[in-house]
């Protein structure tokens, strides 16, 4: 594949219309605002910039480890730690979810690279992978010759999309305020970014312990929008 | 090296302690009368002196507990983190074993870390499918009344449970670092107190099934139902929202088949946590002689 066809795939991948589902996802954000932990604009932008860090610092180094080794072994080794990372059983189950929609999506549209097809049918018959988000993006992204830095920024990148786009159908802000928020937003993200990049997956950890017992409270909401 | 050891074993049918080792910044004490005669458990007090941890200490402990032996771990009161001098981390590591159809219970009080304190404390378990193991595990603001809150400068709290040898199970680590990008206090707002429990094992399946209930029911009534209005950043908090809930929890299984379970709590107060952990462990006492935290 040369160089600019690739920056066509690469921008498929991060794109918000490739089916992966991450829009049934609101990172916890409906629960919160349901407890009255997240109310206006101000509330919301902290929100969103917690999420980012603790996405920074407990899934980054798992994009990070598959980006490097995209290969078999690696990733079910990495998908086996982050299963019994992810403690939080909302936030485990959405990323089962993601990322079995993301692989599937994968495989079938970036037929050139038949490894990635390959690597889907394989796990497919066994138990061994569940399939979890951020080590199939890591993957993904370093199939489609993405640089290590390049997919840790674009996985705080989706993320960052995905929880403002759940707070603009949850009613918290509009689409034009939404737009400026993320614009905001982006130069924290990109100090998160640097911050947690290039971790090994052993310094994996959580940093807001509030959002995450938030988060698991997802279950136990009587009228709900999203899965987690 | 460790600064301590522990090992339980089953000697003529009971739960007993056959080495005890502990030395400095570490005091290990195995009192004898905690629980009525008949129940069949050790209980081992972990005791610092000056009823706390100095700047740059480093405790390192490992307890074994032998198959078919029960063994509770706890505090005498909270454990307190003094001001880091000279900008030392103090360190705290307890490894244990849990053996076939042994229990282990960790019990402790909470972790207050004093303004600038830097702590971190690592726990790794090995437990087979067959063991059972409840741990628990807990931080507070600081000394909150002083108006010290989430005003130390680091705290560290990794957990692992590894089942059969290396297959991990639960792997959990908890980083508060103050930050150029926001402080603690401002990621955990009004929360002076967050915890975690863990339960593992056949010996408490019976509490875990009662904590997913009471944790349900709780928390279900705790949410806002959201009205078509409701949310917009254009209202005032006092129109449409009730202040925030005092006291937060959640449940999640994990592990082979759901067989664990993890409640996480955050509180707006100390003594929530103790009257929640009280209640809910209540029904360990034939277990472990007498009930928790009471």
């Amino acid at each position: 594949m040369n160089d600019s066809c690739r920056l066509w795939s690469q921008w498929q991948l991060l794109d918000s219309i490739l089916p992966t589902g991450g829009f049934a996802h609101s990172y916890g954000l409906e629960a919160a605002m349901q407890a009255c932990l997240v109310f206006g604009p101000e509330d919301l932008r902290k929100y969103v910039v917690h999420v980012l860090e603790n996405t920074g610092s407990l899934l980054l180094p798992f994009v990070h480890a598959a980006t490097m080794s995209p290969d078999m072994q690696t990733w079910q080794k990495i998908d086996r730690m982050l299963d019994a990372t992810l403690t939080n059983e909302v936030s485990r189950k959405a990323s089962i979810a993601q990322g079995s929609a993301l692989m599937r999506v994968a495989a079938a549209v970036f037929s050139e690279v038949p490894s990635i097809k390959m690597m889907r049918d394989a796990s497919l018959g066994s138990s061994t992978v569940s399939l979890h988000h951020a080590p199939i993006f890591g993957l993904v992204c370093g199939l489609l010759g993405f640089d290590g830095e390049t997919s840790q920024r674009a996985y705080m990148f989706i993320t960052m999309r995905d929880v403002i786009s759940a707070a603009t159908r949850l009613n918290l802000v509009g689409p034009l305020g939404a737009a400026v928020l993320q614009h905001h937003v982006a130069p924290i993200a990109e100090d998160l970014s640097k911050k947690w990049m290039n971790r090994d997956i052993e310094e994996a950890c959580q940093t807001c312990p509030l959002l995450d017992t938030v988060q698991g409270c997802h279950g136990y909401l009587f009228s709900r929008l999203f899965c987690s | 090296m460790e600064t301590g050891k522990v090992v339980v074993e089953r000697v003529g049918g009971k739960s007993t302690v056959t080495r005890c080792f502990s030395k400095y910044p570490l005091k290990i004490i195995v009192p004898n009368k905690v629980g009525p005669s008949q129940t069949d458990a050790v209980w081992i007090y972990t005791i610092t002196y000056g009823g706390g941890i100095v700047s740059g200490d480093s405790i390192s402990c490992y307890i074994s507990v032998g198959d078919s032996c029960t063994a509770v771990l706890t505090t005498q009161s909270s454990t307190k983190v003094y001001k880091s001098v000279g900008s030392k981390c103090s360190e705290q590591i307890l490894e244990a074993t849990v053996g076939q159809n042994a229990l282990l219970v960790i019990i402790p009080d909470p972790v207050t870390c004093f303004s600038t304190a830097k702590y971190s404390q690592m726990q790794i378990f090995r437990v087979f499918p067959e063991s059972s193991l409840l741990i628990v595990d807990w931080i507070t603001s600081g000394r909150h009344e002083r108006g010290e809150k989430w005003d130390f400068s680091l705290y560290k709290s990794i957990n692992h449970i590894f089942l059969e040898g290396n297959e991990p199970l639960f792997l959990d680590t908890i980083l508060l670092e103050q930050e150029s990008q926001g402080s603690i206090a401002e990621r955990l707002q009004d929360y002076q107190v967050i915890a975690m429990i863990v339960l593992w094992g056949p010996k408490l399946k019976f509490i875990q099934n009662q904590i997913q209930e009471d944790v349900k029911k709780m928390m279900s009534q705790q949410f806002r139902i959201p009205s078509i209005n409701s949310g917009h950043f254009a209202n005032t908090r006092s129109d449409h929202c009730s202040p925030k809930p005092n006291f937060i929890a959640s449940c999640s299984v994990f592990g082979p088949k759901g067989i664990g379970l993890v409640v996480r709590i955050a509180s707006m107060t100390t003594e929530s946590v103790y009257s929640f952990l009280r209640h809910q462990l209540a029904s360990m006492e034939p277990l472990v002689g007498v009930s928790p935290y009471c």
